[in-house]
């Protein structure tokens, strides 16, 4: 969270948050230890934090959600400083499943009554990892990589030589899981063998296994994490994990970095591309690479019509926003409106009308200046009211299914986003045209 | 804080049975191995129906970012659904140190100015309680300025379980709402619905039966509720809890201060329905009023098997387990037998003594009470030759690995199975279920695996 505190150039001042979809940083945190092999996110908080925040996520991803609480009431919140609630929730995970690591994360409620969870981290004498994300600073992308950063710091062994061929990937909280699995696929095709961190592409991409673990099954392992500072390359996506990069290179210095605010629409797959050639010498990517550029250049000319005459409103997290904001102005589509969930660095050079940190109460006030909204399941009401088209992204989704497996980033996923994004212009105009 | 519930009070509810029996009732949650909502779920699930009450939560985002609109509770309010609407003060690392007292009056201002609403429900969550922010005054100096009923609630999430949560809701109404205004009218039949959310539009599929039978609903707690009408609640004739004995509590408070008798029932299945109904018109013990109810169930449950003849000749001899918490445990089995399915076994661990009894009413001497279903349910499936598992996600696996048809109960319900209306859906979704190929399919054996 430390990367914030220099910014306040969209710090938003208000009092009321209208209809919010920002998200707490301990969510973030959680989403983050599910993407980590045989893991016990264990949100240290009231029960509530955790009960809603597996809900949500049951919800948004139609799968169960390996989660647990230290349960912290009125009175251990004065008596215990979190010592008895977390070595208890140790033990009594430990009595019904064997975790390869524990995800210990604060809440604003133990951070209010000051718990100190690093030193209660240094008695336990179980793999844990350990990150403070009160949830009245930050929000979803700062939980996220808090933790990326904290299992780089507490479980990463440095290093001093690297192995040329591995690739650490550092994907942002939005990428869905089959986004993650695709980026880490093309990094694989020109010959790294590629490790993802966290990685949620076969852990909560809605598999049907051979049971259901009441740990998060798949994800990156352990003994992984442990081993990263030996890869010879980092890439990071989404200016939220720059800073996990840094902390990896920490580790061992002689890694090199490649930073992407985003994956989205042709230029900035041309540039992972460019950069993975430089890296290995070759002359061309494989064969399908540049026919999907070929589908996504063609999509851009298919598509420009309609989105030419659209004007935007884009909502939710700002990597997500860079990614959204990129490939429909390459499409010519008008970005009018860009609403934050938290301030970053990736709302700073967004090509955009207007960039703010807010709410859909601020969508509403604007309401005039798009026609068509991106958002998560509440933006649905607003565009029912209002009239406008809507194309949900983000979190969260309650109303359709399948969010693991929307794939919009690098060449092939563009060229589907943007079809998509004219069939519901096409038809919101039609059916505009029909009241 | 005057207006703060005794918690302790709340927890040794007289009127909850398993008190006679148990010193600790109300479950300290266990750190580590815990499920389930925390008060502030509860509160929220109590009164965020009111669609004409601003609701405003006072606390750090997970509270309300994670949980509003999650609960598809419709109502018929002509102007803006409020329930639907998030509003918090979002609090931060400044208002931690500081105080959150300031941005608290601002988001009231802000939120009857944007809004005019009927009344505003302020919110106290475990931050905001911790840091000690006084939600009693913000309240007090609201009211006295826009002339509303400003009503805070003190149900921080780490004061206990969802359940409590509900009754110190019910308490905020008791304290700040019922009893402040005279109803324009009253009849001999008024009665009060409490713990009705009409959560997709449950209490919908009986409400025209109550009118056509003369008895009015004159306020609801929440469903579809009005804030005018809870005001003047304590003119009613009746109360009535529908399938939530968590507020309990207020309706035997009202019955010390009002003298409002109250019955207790569900409206999950026919049966119930049936006797639901014939409960409310005994308690306002009116002759003909008795007689026309005999008569209004007789021509319902006629109309309501005829429609269900071609449910009943597919269901014929179909066994189902149970796997589920709650009052849930007996309601959903009830329905389920009212559809001529047999309920072979339903797991009781996460039900009261009250809810374990009445399963072992339902199930009969050969029903199972399963008190480990994870690892009984895959036994009894075998046993019993079961057909279909009705179950949270998690049991799915089990539903696939015996081949059956499998239910997820647990999961926010997208369509009523109220009263006799919700039985046609009830059965519509097992027929599917029952007929569908997907769980055979997603069993089958790839080419490969040997």
């Amino acid at each position: 969270m430390e990367q914030l505190k220099t910014r306040t150039r969209h710090k938003p001042t208000k009092s009321l948050q209208v209809d919010p979809f920002k998200l707490s940083a301990p969510m973030g945190a959680t989403l983050a230890f599910l993407g980590v092999h045989q893991c016990m996110p264990l949100m240290h908080g009231g029960q509530g934090c955790a009960s809603f925040t597996k809900v949500f996520y049951t919800r948004h991803f139609a799968e169960p959600i390996a989660l647990q609480t230290t349960a912290v009431t009125d009175v251990t919140a004065i008596l215990d400083g979190g010592d008895y609630s977390i070595s208890e929730s140790v033990k009594n995970i430990g009595n019904k499943v064997t975790p390869e690591l524990i995800g210990l994360y604060t809440t604003g409620l133990t951070e209010t009554k000051g718990d100190d969870v690093s030193g209660i981290a240094a008695r336990m004498d179980v793999p844990l990892v350990y990150v403070n994300t009160p949830d009245y600073e930050g929000g979803l992308e700062q939980g996220w990589a808090a933790s990326c950063s904290a299992m780089i710091r507490q479980l990463t062994r440095a290093a001093t030589c690297v192995d040329d061929n591995r690739l650490v990937l550092l994907p942002h909280v939005s990428l869905t899981p089959l986004e993650v699995e695709k980026i880490a696929d093309l990094i694989a095709a020109f010959g790294f063998n590629v490790v993802t961190l966290p990685d949620l592409s076969n852990s909560l991409d809605g598999h049907l296994g051979e049971k259901q673990a009441a740990l998060s099954s798949g994800g990156i392992r352990v003994e992984q994490i442990r081993d990263l500072a030996t890869a010879g390359l980092v890439v990071s996506v989404g200016a939220s994990m720059s800073a996990c990069a840094v902390e990896l290179q920490k580790k061992n210095p002689q890694m090199r970095h490649h930073h992407f605010p985003h994956l989205a629409g042709l230029v900035a797959t041309d540039e992972l591309n460019k950069i993975l050639l430089d890296e290995t010498g070759f002359h061309a990517p494989p064969f399908q690479v540049g026919r999907w550029r070929d589908r996504l250049r063609d999509a851009l000319l298919d598509c420009h019509f309609a989105l030419g005459k659209t004007r935007f409103a884009v909502t939710g997290e700002p990597d997500q926003l860079a990614a959204l904001t990129a490939i429909i102005s390459e499409a010519g589509g008008k970005v009018a409106v860009v609403i934050a969930a938290t301030d970053s660095p990736a709302l700073d050079d967004l090509k955009a009308d207007r960039v703010m940190v807010g709410d859909l109460g601020d969508a509403e006030d604007q309401a005039s200046d798009y026609d068509l909204i991106i958002g998560g399941t509440h933006v649905e009401a607003l565009a029912d009211r209002l009239g406008k088209g809507m194309l949900l992204r983000g979190f969260p989704n309650w109303e359709q299914l399948g969010n693991q497996l929307v794939y919009d980033c690098l060449y092939e996923g563009g060229a589907y986003f943007l079809c998509e994004v004219a069939n519901i212009i096409t038809r919101h105009q039609h059916h505009g045209k029909q009241r | 804080m005057a207006t703060k519930p005794n918690i302790r009070e709340l927890l040794v509810e007289s009127a909850c049975e398993h008190n006679q029996t148990k010193k600790a009732a109300c479950n300290a949650p266990i750190p580590g191995a815990t499920t389930g909502g925390c008060a502030f779920e509860g509160a929220q699930i109590a009164l965020f129906p009111f669609a004409d009450a601003a609701h405003l939560v006072h606390g750090p985002m997970t509270c309300l970012g994670a949980s509003w609109e999650t609960r598809a509770t419709p109502t018929s309010w002509p102007g803006v659904d409020l329930t639907q609407v998030g509003l918090t003060t979002d609090t931060s690392l400044n208002d931690v140190v500081f105080g959150g007292e300031e941005k608290l009056t601002a988001a009231i201002d802000q939120t009857i100015e944007r809004y005019q609403p009927q009344a505003l429900f302020v919110y106290a969550t475990c931050v905001t309680a911790l840091i000690g922010d006084d939600i009693d005054k913000a309240c007090r100096e609201a009211a006295a300025r826009y002339g509303i009923p400003c009503v805070p609630v003190h149900a921080p999430g780490f004061v206990g379980s969802k359940n409590l949560g509900s009754r110190l809701g019910g308490e905020a109404v008791l304290n700040h709402l019922i009893g402040t205004l005279e109803p324009e009218t009253t009849t001999p039949f008024d009665i009060n619905l409490i713990g009705e959310y009409n959560v997709t539009g449950d209490m919908w599929q009986y409400a025209h039966l109550l009118e056509e039978l003369g008895i009015r609903v004159l306020a609801s707690l929440s469903g579809d509720g009005r804030i005018t009408a809870i005001r003047s609640a304590h003119r009613a004739k009746l109360n009535v809890i529908v399938c939530a004995k968590s507020l309990v509590s207020i309706t035997r408070k009202m019955q010390e201060k009002y003298g409002i008798p109250w019955i207790s029932l569900s409206f999950y299945g026919k049966r119930d329905t049936s006797a639901g109904l014939l409960a409310i018109a005994d308690a306002l013990g009116d002759q003909e009023l008795i007689e026309r109810t005999q008569a209004l169930v007789a021509r319902e449950e006629a109309a309501l098997e005829e429609k269900l003849a071609p449910y009943r000749q597919l269901f014929a001899g179909k066994k189902a387990v149970l796997n589920t918490g709650g009052n849930k445990t007996w309601s959903i089995a009830a329905a389920l037998q009212d559809l001529g399915i047999a309920v072979v076994a339903t797991a009781v661990r996460k039900a009261t003594e009250d809810d374990r009894a009445k399963a072992r009413e339902y199930l009969g001497e050969d029903g199972v009470l399963m008190m480990n279903p994870g690892a009984e349910q895959a036994k009894l499936i075998d046993e019993k030759g079961a057909h279909i598992l009705l179950a949270g996600g998690r049991s799915l696996y089990t539903a696939i690995k015996k081949g059956i048809a499998f239910i997820d109960v647990n999961q926010e319900k997208k369509i009523s199975y109220g009263a006799y209306a919700g039985l046609l859906n009830l059965a519509e979704d097992l027929k599917a279920a029952l007929e569908s190929p997907v769980f055979e399919l997603a069993g089958r054996r790839a080419p490969w695996s040997s």
